[in-house]
């Protein structure tokens, strides 16, 4: 009946959507290009062979050599033959503002504002709660995120993402988490570009330390607005350079 | 109060059980692991620790399973060599190995000593229970790691820590039925009076109270303690 189906639910529709192989070599090139950005592993230094990349992630040592070419016909690793050989993280490994830009100028303005709506509910959320739930160390924690050591444009990509997945830690909600670092995966390096402008980093510090003493006041709703500031000062950011 | 130890209640004898039990196993392990690596002269490579580590781990899984999220062994600085760790962690019936490309970083020590459940009992040489927390490193679940220092012999540095993650939910299906036989308000509570399981409906796991007005309390293993509101102070509907 025609009624029965209308009633059907349109998530379940989902099911019948088409399957796709992962690409498990895939996942294993974002692993290692993750493992690059967060400076885990450094430009210049030696990969582990494909049967020890292999065991390190529990995949076949064929998906390890076909993650291995990947990378290396993209140039972000180089592979050299002999006794001393094997491959290397590429000096050029690290995302670069060009490629950044690359990625936002294929995105529509109706996606980047999307992707910034969810970034901002899913923030502000954890944002909300963590103000009732934090502890001196936590906050001492979040404190050490309002501002990189090192003044490189990654560093501060890294404390913009640290700060946020700091507020989730606090939080304390492992669906919020997971959702968070899933949402920082898709923006992806996107988050580089409004470091490169001076003013914005300045700004940027003065609004994670207003979200931090919001939490520090235990006042939720205030935690709330100043994450929500955070969140729609980037995204805006984003939307001024692609309609440049 | 020197009438406690013949006073507690038979629910909070299980909690007590349940927690010592896993602290004695990490224990244990921490003994048999350490004269293992006593045997290994100098240092230890990473597929030796491994050869080491994960047929304990699976073990213990598998014994323990469901109570256990995972498992494994994590090197200080020294043992595979100089600034460097290494990390034998496994998770899952399937036995996932976790956080393995941190084995081919230079910076592997400064990733686990920004870690409580590494630095704490590194620094201090005393065994550790962390959290409740959100895991981002492993299981991306909401669980509490213990953690036990491993020493080998002749040697002042220690080897390293072993350590197991029990999901923060697995402590609520095993306890709550326990909690709420004790009373509407009792919970079982962190050092730092986070509550990690409560038979209270206005708390959540999570949330902070203060220890100081909490009625009676029963300690429960190293960390952690039971605290039963008495009827005064219970949430009244």
């Amino acid at each position: 009946m025609t009624q029965q189906a209308a009633s059907a639910s349109r998530g379940l529709a989902a099911v019948f959507s088409p399957l796709r192989s992962a690409g498990l070599a895939d996942q294993v090139v974002e692993r290692i290009e993750q493992a690059v950005e967060t400076g885990l592993l450094v430009s210049g230094q030696r990969l582990p062979s494909e049967v020890e990349l292999a065991a390190a992630l529990g995949v076949s040592p064929v998906t390890a050599r076909e993650a291995l070419s990947s990378l290396r016909a993209r140039g972000l690793i180089t592979t050299t033959r002999g006794r001393n050989g094997g491959s290397f993280v590429a000096e050029d490994f690290l995302p670069s503002t060009r490629g950044a830009l690359q990625q936002l100028q294929a995105l529509t303005r109706l996606q980047i504002n999307d992707l910034g709506l969810h970034y901002s509910i899913i923030t502000v959320a954890c944002a909300g709660i963590a103000a009732r739930r934090a502890d001196a160390t936590e906050l001492a924690i979040l404190r050490t995120y309002l501002r990189p050591s090192q003044e490189t444009l990654l560093s501060w990509r890294l404390v913009d993402s640290e700060f946020l997945l700091e507020l989730a830690a606090i939080a304390r909600s492992a669906r919020l988490g997971r959702e968070l670092v899933r949402l920082q995966a898709d923006l992806g390096t996107l988050t580089l570009l409004p470091y490169t402008d001076k003013a914005f980093r300045e700004a940027s510090v003065g609004m994670r330390a207003a979200v931090a003493d919001a939490i520090e006041a235990r006042n939720s709703a205030l935690a709330e607005t100043t994450t929500k500031e955070l969140v729609h000062a980037l995204i805006h950011w984003l939307l001024d350079e692609h309609s440049r | 109060m020197a009438a406690e130890k013949i006073d507690v209640p038979a629910p909070v004898r299980q909690v007590q059980s349940l927690i010592a039990g896993i602290e004695v196993t990490l224990e244990k392990w921490a003994q048999d692991l350490g004269k293992d690596l006593s045997d290994l002269k100098g240092m230890v490579a990473g597929a030796a620790i491994d050869g080491l580590v994960q047929p304990a781990v699976k073990g213990l899984l598998a014994r323990d399973s469901p109570e256990l999220a995972g498992a494994g062994f994590i090197a200080n600085s020294g043992l595979v060599g100089p600034d460097r760790s290494y990390i034998a962690w496994w998770q899952g019936p399937q036995l996932e190995r976790v956080d393995a490309l941190a084995n081919f970083s230079p910076s592997s020590m400064e990733r686990y000593l920004k870690a409580e459940w590494f630095r704490i009992p590194v620094e201090s040489g005393i065994p550790h229970a962390t959290g409740p927390y959100i895991d981002f490193l492993c299981t991306d679940d909401y669980v509490v790691t213990f953690t036990h220092p491993v020493r080998r012999e002749g040697s002042a540095e220690l080897a390293g820590i072993v350590g197991t993650d029990v999901a923060v939910r697995t402590l609520e299906q095993n306890l709550i039925r326990g909690l709420r036989q004790l009373g509407p308000a009792a919970s079982l509570v962190s050092a730092e009076g986070r509550v990690v399981v409560s038979s209270s409906l206005s708390l959540e796991p999570g949330d902070l109270i203060s220890l100081d007005d909490a009625g009676l309390s029963y300690p429960v293993g190293r960390r952690f303690a039971i605290v039963s509101a008495t009827e005064d102070d219970a949430p009244r509907g």
